[in-house]
């Protein structure tokens, strides 16, 4: 393939991941998803009962993948089988696999709260009402950006994967980033955005989520609205790299034309793993000057 | 009627090296720094997910570039490489970034609250971990770590492709047929020898330089018992068709 019809269809790629990992992470905001939601769980326990729309479905890489793999699964049917355009097969796939996502949201959120009726945590219907579209809203956008990648991947790059195995494998990916990186950012600062900014969760407060809004009480739309400021886009800027500099290795250095190409485009993956150790390094340096110490050495003073 | 006995006899090799693939996935796991739900809210150092969730995610990737790269070799250390490549990269951005949440929408510098001294930085630890915590964040020995992880997960899954694919390349299956069959094999061995390591870990563990790393010979023992005889029925499948 001609090197830059590669590298137009690699950045389609990275900027469709972009999106993807930006509503991908804002989704689990709004209906508080994956490792976060403990404290969310824990609250009623430890006597706050809050407005927030409480479904873990399950860690966000299976819930993810399942979500993927569904849309990759009837989109490849519907142009294999009906030989429907792929425009329209990938947003049929999306528009099923959000439904199956709302399907588990609804009975994840009745399937929490109602276990802490002991903890006097209600079931509120207006939440699942309001939230529940958005939270399909943002699966859609998500799967369908997958699908964009993955079929681009088998039908333009001639990956040899099947279209549903790619869709599952970067569901996985999505939401291992979407873990990893925008959710701190819900769960350690907007859940405890009362106690003092720049120190981790002291296991004191654990539970002791904050409840009230910018304006009434919390509930998941303010967190996606907060999130959306930083969490939000700096998954979808991670996982856009993770598409876009996968891919660009072999783009460039293409193996196809022998294999001390190959071998180039490995080093290159080495060199830039290279760098963002030496990137990591120099922010661990610049926090550690910026925010100091929280204690002092009991030998020197 | 299949010949299982000739089959494997004919393939004891791969069944050997997709073995060795699985030990090395399940000691790749053992370094990458997990924290599990107590790093989401900054409580303990590493990354806030699961273990097999970050393994599984940064190994899959792998996965993709090492077929991308064996669609058009046949070099299989460049294969290997490619897989190795390809986890690194991802296991290293979902780090920087995570790095970027931590310390600009967190606040909290990055520090281990395992060891005193940072093993290859010589930093401080103890003096930087936030009152109440285990640690947060990733420190250099952490990521240094993560890298090697992903490393060896990457290098191991695509040792495991590699193989499933020799293997049924002789048997005059359609390409497409064999590449999605050792593929989801190939993803299958991958969360077997995922979830092993886990029992080890049991939720967070900050690297190589964790003690709970040197618990690693009881997984990779048991991946080499589980992986055995995941080989065994993958490689009959693939080549009795």
């Amino acid at each position: 393939m001609e090197p830059l019809i590669g590298m137009g269809v690699l950045a389609l790629m990275g900027a469709a991941a972009t999106v993807a990992g930006a509503s991908e992470d804002l989704e689990s905001d709004v209906g508080s998803q994956s490792n976060p939601n403990s404290q969310v769980q824990l609250a009623p326990q430890m006597m706050y009962p809050h407005r927030i729309y409480n479904k873990a479905i399950s860690g966000e890489p299976p819930s993810n993948a399942l979500m993927c793999a569904v849309g990759g699964t009837v989109a490849t049917v519907l142009m294999s089988a009906y030989n429907m355009s792929p425009v329209f097969a990938i947003a049929m796939g999306a528009l099923l696999a959000a439904i199956v996502h709302g399907t588990y949201s609804v009975t994840a959120f009745f399937g929490r709260p109602t276990s802490q009726k002991r903890f006097k945590q209600p079931v509120y219907l207006d939440i699942l009402w309001s939230h529940t579209p958005v939270i399909m809203g943002y699966s859609y956008i998500t799967t369908f950006c997958i699908l964009v990648i993955s079929y681009l991947m088998v039908a333009v790059l001639g990956h040899p994967f099947p279209l549903p195995l790619l869709a599952f494998i970067w569901g996985i990916a999505i939401g291992a980033v979407g873990s990893s990186t925008g959710d701190v950012h819900y769960g350690a600062e907007r859940e405890f955005q009362s106690v003092e900014f720049g120190a981790g969760l002291n296991a004191a407060n654990s539970g002791n989520i904050v409840r009230k809004g910018e304006s009434g009480l919390r509930n998941g739309f303010d967190n996606s609205w907060f999130c959306a400021k930083f969490g939000g886009p700096v998954t979808g800027i991670a996982f856009g790299m993770v598409v876009f500099l996968s891919g660009w290795v072999t783009t460039v250095f293409d193996p196809a034309r022998g294999d001390a190409i190959g071998w180039l485009s490995v080093i290159a993956g080495a060199l830039l793993v290279l760098i963002m150790i030496l990137w990591n390094r120099k922010i661990e340096v610049a926090a550690r000057a910026a925010y100091g110490p929280y204690k002092e050495d009991e030998v020197a003073a | 009627m299949i010949d299982i006995a000739g089959i494997l006899m004919e393939n004891i090799s791969y069944v050997l090296l997709i073995t060795l693939g699985g030990m090395l996935i399940s000691f790749s796991v053992h370094f990458v720094p997990v924290g599990g739900a107590p790093a989401a809210m900054a409580q303990a150092t590493g990354i806030g997910t699961g273990t097999v969730q970050l393994a599984a995610g940064a190994g899959l990737t792998g996965l993709v570039t090492a077929g991308t790269v064996m669609q058009v070799s046949d070099n299989p250390p460049l294969i290997i490489a490619a897989g190795a490549v390809g986890a690194m990269i991802m296991i290293s951005v979902t780090m920087i970034v995570g790095t970027w949440v931590y310390v600009y929408g967190v606040g909290v510098p990055p520090a281990s609250a395992k060891v005193k001294y940072d093993p290859i930085t010589k930093d401080r630890q103890d003096l930087y971990v936030s009152q109440g915590t285990e640690g947060h964040g990733l420190p250099t020995v952490s990521y240094v770590s993560g890298v090697i992880g992903g490393l060896l997960g990457g290098g191991g899954g695509a040792l495991v492709y590699y193989s499933l694919m020799s293997a049924g390349m002789d048997t005059g299956m359609a390409m497409a047929n064999l590449v999605g069959l050792a593929s989801i094999f190939a993803v299958g061995i991958f969360f077997v020898n995922a979830v092993i390591p886990s029992y080890n870990i049991g939720g967070t563990i900050e690297g190589f330089h964790d003690p709970k790393f040197k618990k690693w010979p009881k997984a990779v023992f048991s991946s080499l018992i589980a992986t055995f005889m995941c080989a065994l029925v993958a490689v009959l499948t693939i080549g009795g068709l």
